[in-house]
């Protein structure tokens, strides 16, 4: 009966064969750094959809990170745009956006990677630099400069907001040296400038006026 | 309009900045790699007061500003045009008093001139442009980069991150830096203007340190690109050029500053 058994454990000697190792998808042979940037996909660089940026919004706010900032409220989102690395960064090749924001409460700058791809915010930088205004805050520079009582007594008939500049003070002693600050210029419609308001973003109050030709 | 361009022994893409104006990215000169991307990230504008009181001089009273170029001051649409032996790319960008005409010039003999015209009165007359361009020039890979400058009558190695500006001296071709690839021996040079009283900062890229949505970094610190400068090493790595312009306003405006560029040395075919 020993014997009848031997065949059995000969046969499931026989299934128990070794299998050959699982066959697996070979994961396509990496190429050369060289040759993975000249085969760069331009629609990485393309314009964000609306529906990309809301994306990119939301990831940002909901990192733990910038839980602060995003409770309180008082950021504004400077720009959004598309970013794109070089191979062989393991971002390489993923829809990635940069998202840049001010936040007034904290008195700094956001900016932020965010790879659409992974749904997460990649990279983060928290500085002290000052980026660009966004357009609501030249809207805003220019209508706090216009209900300025220093600013109208000194507007000639004619005079109107000319341009919006995003603007820094040299001198410590000056306000817009370390604050969020826009100079806007006044003039006529031919070019003339005659008054240049400088306005705190964070007061919301003019701190200096200047005729132009003294500035 | 389509955004990618084929013309001149030239293919490259553009897109439209929230504030670097014109974006050039993915430019390949005869079928090679040259350019990942270059912008303009920002001209800023500076004020002098006209006085020969040397003691009671008060300096620059005041700091320097600047417009983004962008979507919110471009005037029209961009333009591409053919011209004999080349295409171009222009867009008119305007706030207030300035006013700027960005170009960006692709010659079939692999010259690559990224420009930009100056006009418009200012507020007054004494003031002052610097238009900072920046460059991730690619030339057959990212990496094995080399920076070399024109000094004491021949090329010499940059070895290290810096800021170079033009001593005066330049080589038979008016060439005052150039980008070198290791590996192939291609060559980007830069010839500036002469009146831009021009400087290159070269910097070893990191990510972060991608062009900045303003010329501020902290209060009382350094502005860029001179906040991204350290001492780090460039030989075989992958480096960022800045030209930076200084044009001071005259009667004589239009100005048109910026580098001519040029591509050489790739081993091509034809």
């Amino acid at each position: 009966m020993a014997s009848s058994k031997k065949p059995v454990k000969v046969a499931r000697a026989l299934k128990a064969k070794p299998k050959p190792p699982p066959v697996r998808p070979r994961a396509p042979a990496r190429k050369a750094p060289e040759q993975e940037l000249s085969q760069t996909d331009p629609a990485l660089f393309d314009p964000l959809t609306p529906g990309e940026v809301a994306d990119a919004l939301r990831t940002l706010t909901e990192d733990r990170r910038l839980a602060a900032m995003a409770k309180v409220g008082r950021y504004r989102v400077i720009c959004t745009e598309p970013l794109v690395v070089k191979p062989p960064h393991w971002m390489a090749g993923h829809r990635l956006v940069r998202a840049v924001a001010f936040d007034s409460a904290a008195d700094r700058t956001v900016d932020a990677c965010v790879d659409l791809d992974a749904g997460v915010v990649a990279h983060l930088e928290l500085t002290g630099a000052q980026p660009m205004l966004s357009r609501d805050e030249e809207a805003l520079a220019v209508s706090i400069a216009m209900v300025d009582d220093r600013v109208r007594d000194q507007l000639a008939l004619g005079d109107t907001p000319q341009s919006t500049l995003h603007y820094w003070g040299r001198s410590p002693d000056d306000l817009a040296f370390a604050r969020r600050s826009a100079a806007v210029v006044f003039g006529r419609s031919d070019g003339h400038a005659s008054i240049v308001a400088v306005v705190d973003l964070l007061e919301n109050i003019v701190t200096q006026v200047v005729p132009a030709e003294q500035w | 309009m389509s955004n990618q361009i084929a013309e001149a022994n030239w293919k490259f893409h553009w897109r439209l900045t929230e504030s670097a104006g014109i974006m050039i990215y993915l430019a390949d000169y005869r079928g090679r790699r040259v350019l990942w991307e270059g912008s303009l990230p920002y001209v800023t504008v500076d004020h002098q007061r006209e006085t020969l009181e040397v003691e009671g001089d008060p300096g620059d009273a005041h700091g320097p500003w600047w417009v983004p170029l962008g979507a919110r001051t471009l005037q029209g649409p961009v333009r591409v045009q053919a011209f004999r032996g080349g295409v171009e790319l222009s867009a008119v960008f305007a706030s207030g008093p300035y006013n700027y005409t960005q170009l960006w010039r692709f010659h079939d003999d692999g010259r690559l001139c990224p420009w930009l015209t100056i006009y418009g009165p200012g507020i007054h007359d004494q003031h002052t442009y610097h238009p900072h361009w920046r460059f991730d020039f690619d030339l057959d890979g990212a990496r094995h980069d080399a920076i070399e400058r024109f000094e004491d009558g021949r090329w010499q190695r940059v070895d290290h991150e810096g800021w170079f500006p033009y001593s005066g001296e330049a080589d038979e071709h008016g060439n005052v830096w150039r980008q070198v690839e290791l590996g192939s021996g291609a060559v980007l040079a830069i010839r500036p203007h002469s009146w831009d009283d021009a400087e290159l900062f070269a910097i070893r890229y990191h990510d972060g340190e991608w062009a900045p949505y303003s010329p501020r970094s902290a209060a009382g610190a350094q502005t860029f690109p001179a906040a991204y400068v350290g001492d780090e090493p460039l030989d075989g790595d992958d480096v960022t050029l800045w030209y930076v312009a200084h044009v001071h306003f005259s009667q004589s405006f239009p100005y048109t500053a910026g580098p001519s560029i040029k591509v050489s040395g790739l081993g091509l075919a034809g």
